[in-house]
């Protein structure tokens, strides 16, 4: 089922490329019309597959990614619409397109035991992939800034300057998704720790449970995130470290992201591996 | 019918033989009054910009419309005849329409690409048609040129890039800050071109300008020539560099006045936010090094200069693709050009069928009269719809055939088979028009045709070819 939203990703990274490279405005409106089919195909492929299960599609760490997907493509999209501005969609369609490959050759099964239900757990990861997904468009946003950044200040004025939206444009839209990213992670993390604590109480013998400590990769490397994200923020406003250091924290930090989301998730983590 | 172009451009007149040619300075509507008076043509309009003055007439004769042409450039102006010997230029149909379109595309300016022109070839249109000197020859020419313009814009990097070292520092200073609105600008030196380069920022809608000099009766100066700028002295200008986002530095000094150490305590109070600084001083005013500090972006004379070269050298590179655009259009307006030859034809076939016709309803008058009047109203009716229907088709294949030699072998054929030559007037009681292939656009269906000479001028929009 998830190979038909990923299909139609890949044709919009097609289209988004291609209106990147020519800046034809029909092939543009066309862009942004197969990615609105993607979204619709996608949105109906986990409405689906939650009428299936019964809940939200969140558990597993495959349907989590292809929750993911769906909310980054919708938060571009409405970036899109708001500034109208297409040029970072070449930046973001590849990201979704091989994300989404791995809902669609990977299907996990949704099988959620008692201990993982409950809306503090519904609201842990729902806030944890809304995070992701801003920090995914804020990285992203930080690579384009860079590519501006060095074409200006080597004064080759080329390629990227005639695409992109301004620095200060670049800069402001990073700075929103950073803010936006750290929210929501700082909720997720919150509430963790919160359901952590209940299902010590209630489930003490679950083998997850257990292994819910600082000690568990995926719960450090969540933290190490945070205190990159919280650095940034704090780097910005206090010591100026806006711009391109902003847009280089930016990128290592999604990269973290990533490192935890697909790796750590399928084989390293023992308190997130469902 | 014929398109006719003859004029004088920056490409073959110096510009006193320009000045002295413009429409403009003496008033379009007069130059197409009096053009139109002359009777040589029967459609103009007059292209007039600084770099050009065109006449882009539609006529019967091409020869000694061309002449005429040439005559009026002296009468009109007073200039001597000899004077615009070889300087004044003529090209016929379908290249005087590959003329337009090229010109409209900016393929033809000083600038490659530069904007105004469309608007300009926009203003000549207008002048025509408010003039009604204009029909739906030279009115479709227009029209066709319009889209070549705006295709070549879209489709193309003709346009693209500034090409002014003001423009070129305006669309740095917009991809660094994106909207100017709010930014502070400080001008060190009072000199002419930091004083350009400032109007040019101004006028994007930066919020302050500072003008900062040694002497500050310098400064005030320039403000004021600014206007809605400010002076400060130069005992200021650390605390304005730390509250400013564009600074252009033009002075006379021979040493550079920023260095490096000197830009980085600047920057320390301003949290690293972005500094453009616009070094147009010859010798450079600003340390080169200056430009490593994070978030500074220095840029010189010399670099503006190589950004205008090479947004010139992409707009040339890009003018290939917008010829292709232009012999698309061409080709496209040729079409249609070439099945106007069909036109007379097609009127005069009109005018057979209608009048056979009438002719019938008169023979049979007594015997119709006796019915009640809706009654022939309706035979009337339904006697013109067969007609029309008769006559749809050969119509539409007629103007649809795109190349002249065809239109003629068709035109011939249909005279002869229907008998359309002059030989009938006396059959059809109506004047049939002349031997087909000439084009008549004023004609329309129906009506009986003038005796053309071209000497009465038809109302613009009586041009309307039969359907």
């Amino acid at each position: 089922m998830n190979v038909v939203p990923l299909a139609l990703y890949v044709v919009a990274l097609a289209a988004y490329t291609w209106h990147f490279a020519r800046r034809d405005p029909l092939i543009g409106r066309s862009a942004t019309t197969l990615l609105v089919a993607a979204v619709l195909a996608h949105t109906f492929v986990i409405g689906m597959k939650t009428m299936e299960v019964g809940h939200l599609p969140l558990g597993g760490a495959t349907s989590a990614i292809s929750t993911f997907v769906l909310l980054l493509a919708v938060a571009y999209l409405c970036i899109e619409v708001t500034t109208d501005e297409r040029a970072m969609g070449a930046f973001i369609l590849p990201l979704l397109a091989a994300l989404q490959a791995i809902p669609a050759f990977r299907p996990g099964l949704e099988e959620r035991a008692a201990v993982l239900q409950g809306p503090l757990f519904g609201l842990h990861v729902s806030s944890l992939l809304f995070a992701y997904a801003s920090f995914a468009l804020a990285c992203m946003i930080g690579i384009t800034y860079v590519l501006l950044f060095k074409e200006i200040k080597a004064k080759h004025l080329g390629f990227f300057y005639a695409r992109l939206p301004s620095l200060q444009v670049l800069d402001t839209m990073n700075q929103r998704a950073i803010i936006f990213g750290w929210v929501f992670l700082t909720i997720g993390l919150a509430v963790g720790a919160v359901w952590t604590w209940q299902a010590r109480v209630y489930a003490p013998g679950d083998p997850r449970v257990q292994h819910m400590s600082l000690q568990d990769p995926k719960i450090f490397v969540a933290l190490v995130c945070w205190a990159v994200y919280s650095f940034e923020l704090f780097a910005a406003r206090r010591i100026g470290w806006g711009g391109r250091r902003a847009a280089y924290l930016s990128v290592l930090g999604f990269a973290i992201v990533l490192l935890n989301f697909v790796p750590i998730s399928y084989f390293l983590t023992r308190s997130h591996d469902f | 019918m014929h398109l006719l172009v003859v004029g004088i451009s920056h490409r073959t007149a110096p510009v006193e033989l320009r000045e002295q040619l413009d429409f403009q300075a003496r008033g379009l509507e007069g130059a197409l009054r009096a053009l139109a008076a002359r009777g040589s043509t029967r459609e103009v309009a007059v292209v007039s910009t600084c770099n050009r003055a065109e006449l882009y007439v539609a006529c019967d004769d091409a020869d000694p419309a061309r002449a005429d042409l040439t005559t009026f450039f002296s009468d009109f102006h007073g200039v001597d005849r000899a004077s615009l010997a070889g300087h004044i230029y003529d090209l016929a149909d379908l290249e005087a329409a590959q003329h337009l379109f090229r010109v409209a595309a900016g393929l033809d300016s000083l600038v490659v690409g530069e904007p105004q022109i469309l608007g300009q070839v926009k203003d000549a249109y207008t002048a025509a048609t408010t003039a009604r000197s204009i029909g739906p020859v030279l009115s479709r020419l227009f029209h066709s040129a319009f889209a070549v313009g705006k295709r070549v814009r879209t489709e193309t990097g003709v346009g693209s890039g500034a090409v002014s070292i003001g423009f070129a520092a305006v669309a740095l200073a917009r991809k660094i800050f994106g909207d100017l609105k709010g930014r502070n600008v400080v001008v060190i030196g009072a000199g002419e071109m930091g004083k350009l380069t400032a109007l040019h920022l101004k006028s994007h809608g930066v919020h302050r300008v500072t003008i900062v000099s040694r002497t500050m009766a310098h400064a005030a100066r320039t403000a004021e020539a600014i206007g809605g700028a400010s002076a400060a002295p130069w005992d200021e200008l650390d605390a304005l560099l730390a509250a400013s986002d564009i600074v252009i530095t033009a002075t006379g000094a021979s040493a550079p006045i920023l260095t490096k150490a000197h830009i980085e305590t600047v920057m320390r109070p301003r949290r690293n936010r972005a500094l453009f600084i616009i070094d147009i001083a010859v010798p450079r005013d600003v340390e080169a090094a200056a430009g490593e500090i994070e978030q500074v972006f220095l840029y010189n004379i010399d670099d503006l200069q190589a950004t205008v070269r090479e947004n010139l050298a992409r707009r040339t590179s890009e003018v290939v693709r917008a010829e292709v655009i232009v012999t698309e259009e061409v080709e496209k307006f040729g079409g249609w050009f070439r099945s106007r030859g069909a036109i007379p034809t097609v009127v005069a076939l009109r005018q057979r069928f209608e009048a056979i016709r009438r002719a019938e309803l008169a023979r049979l008058d007594f015997k119709l009269s006796t019915l009640p009047p809706d009654v022939r109203a309706r035979v009337d009716d339904i006697t013109r719809l067969i007609v029309e229907k008769l006559l749809l088709t050969p119509t539409e294949q007629l103007k649809s055939i795109g190349d002249a030699e065809t239109v003629g072998a068709y035109s011939e054929a249909l005279t002869k088979l229907f008998g359309l030559g002059p030989q009938q007037p006396e059959e059809t009681g109506e004047q049939a028009p002349r031997a087909a292939g000439r084009v008549e656009p004023f004609s329309r269906e129906g009506r009986p045709k003038r005796a053309s000479t071209g000497s009465e001028r038809p109302e613009p929009r009586e041009g309307r070819e039969p359907r």
